[in-house]
């Protein structure tokens, strides 16, 4: 029963803090309008429709314009770098399959594989002259 | 496009109130309407953001997209109600900016570079006691306000400010009147809830 009573008290507490929150818009009381603010949109609407008209650009278009400009930068230089990495791993790509094919053919004309290269004034051992004088 | 502009323009000025006043320049009907709508634009927008400064900046915004939107105004509601929903199209958005900065803000804050108080709205009191206990109960609403659905959240703040009948919100917000009476008793429920259960948790 104890706690059926702390219950109840504690949900009318909070009924009490909800209800005192919502009541602040209630009790919101309205502005005055400052009297600068009248002459501060006077001078931004002269500032944005007045001189910029007579150019023929508005403010927002020029921020607009500077905005597409660094956009564009922005594409330029990553294209370039893209194509340069391109570039640059063709050339490494390049560079390996000559050095492999040079490899091969070093290999090729070394002593070991010249088969053909022995000429008659050579002494062959071939280990049956040996043989024979025994 | 001149001429459908200068047209509309003359069909603004030949409406009985610019007409009794004899205005028939653009800038003539706006310096009008910006006398007449001010204070109605900058209290609107305050109820989104709870802070003097921003709802004046805000409604400057309004009035300059008036001002640049005004040849384009097609009569197909008053102009009144075309100003109010143009502002609470302005408070969704910065509202809607602010939540994206706050992201970036909890790091900020947490790093020592953001000055937590420059966030809370204006106080209510003189009393600095109960101004601080004030801006702290302003926050929390502001907080579950914020997390209503944008048309809950706008057909609720217009209905508590003066000035505005169920038939002009549903004017400004383009839909019925049950629709906002609807929209009006679905924020006040999802209000309490969030309120609660904040106060139950902490």
């Amino acid at each position: 029963m104890k706690q059926d009573y702390m219950m109840k008290h504690n949900r009318e507490n909070i009924e009490c803090e909800v209800g005192k929150t919502m009541q602040l818009l209630d009790e919101l009381k309205p502005l005055e309008v400052d009297h600068h603010f009248r002459v501060r949109l006077m001078q931004r609407v002269d500032r944005e429709f007045g001189e910029g008209s007579k150019k023929g650009r508005s403010g927002f278009s020029r921020y607009f314009d500077v905005r597409l400009a660094l956009m564009a930068l922005l594409l330029v230089i990553n294209l370039s770098t893209a194509l340069l990495s391109i570039k640059s791993n063709n050339t490494q790509f390049s560079a390996g399959i000559s050095e492999l094919l040079d490899n091969m053919g070093d290999d090729y004309t070394t002593q070991e594989f010249a088969y053909y290269d022995q000429t008659a004034t050579q002494p062959v051992d071939t280990g049956v002259d040996t043989i024979l004088t025994q | 496009m001149q001429n459908r502009a200068e047209a509309t323009i003359a069909g603004i000025a030949q409406t009985r109130s610019f007409q009794k006043s004899g205005m028939t320049s653009k800038e003539e009907i706006f310096r009008s309407l910006v006398t007449e709508h001010q204070e109605m634009v900058i209290n609107t927008c305050y109820r989104f953001v709870f802070n003097r400064e921003d709802a004046e900046d805000l409604a400057q915004d309004v009035f300059v997209e008036v001002f640049r939107s005004l040849d384009q105004f097609r009569e197909e509601s008053k102009l009144s109600t075309w100003i109010y929903r143009i502002a609470v199209t302005k408070s969704l958005d910065h509202l809607r900016r602010i939540k994206r900065v706050k992201r970036f803000g909890t790091l900020k804050r947490i790093i020592g570079v953001e000055d937590p108080s420059a966030e809370l709205p204006a106080p209510f009191s003189e009393n600095p006691a109960e101004a601080l206990a004030e801006n702290e109960r302003a926050k929390i609403l502001q907080d579950a306000l914020n997390r209503l659905p944008d048309s809950q959240k706008a057909a609720f703040l217009l209905s508590k400010q003066d000035g505005f009948s169920n038939q002009e919100i549903a004017d400004i917000l383009k839909t019925s009147v049950s629709a906002v009476e609807s929209l009006i008793h679905r924020a006040k429920k999802n209000l309490h809830d969030r309120l609660y259960t904040y106060y139950q948790q902490h």
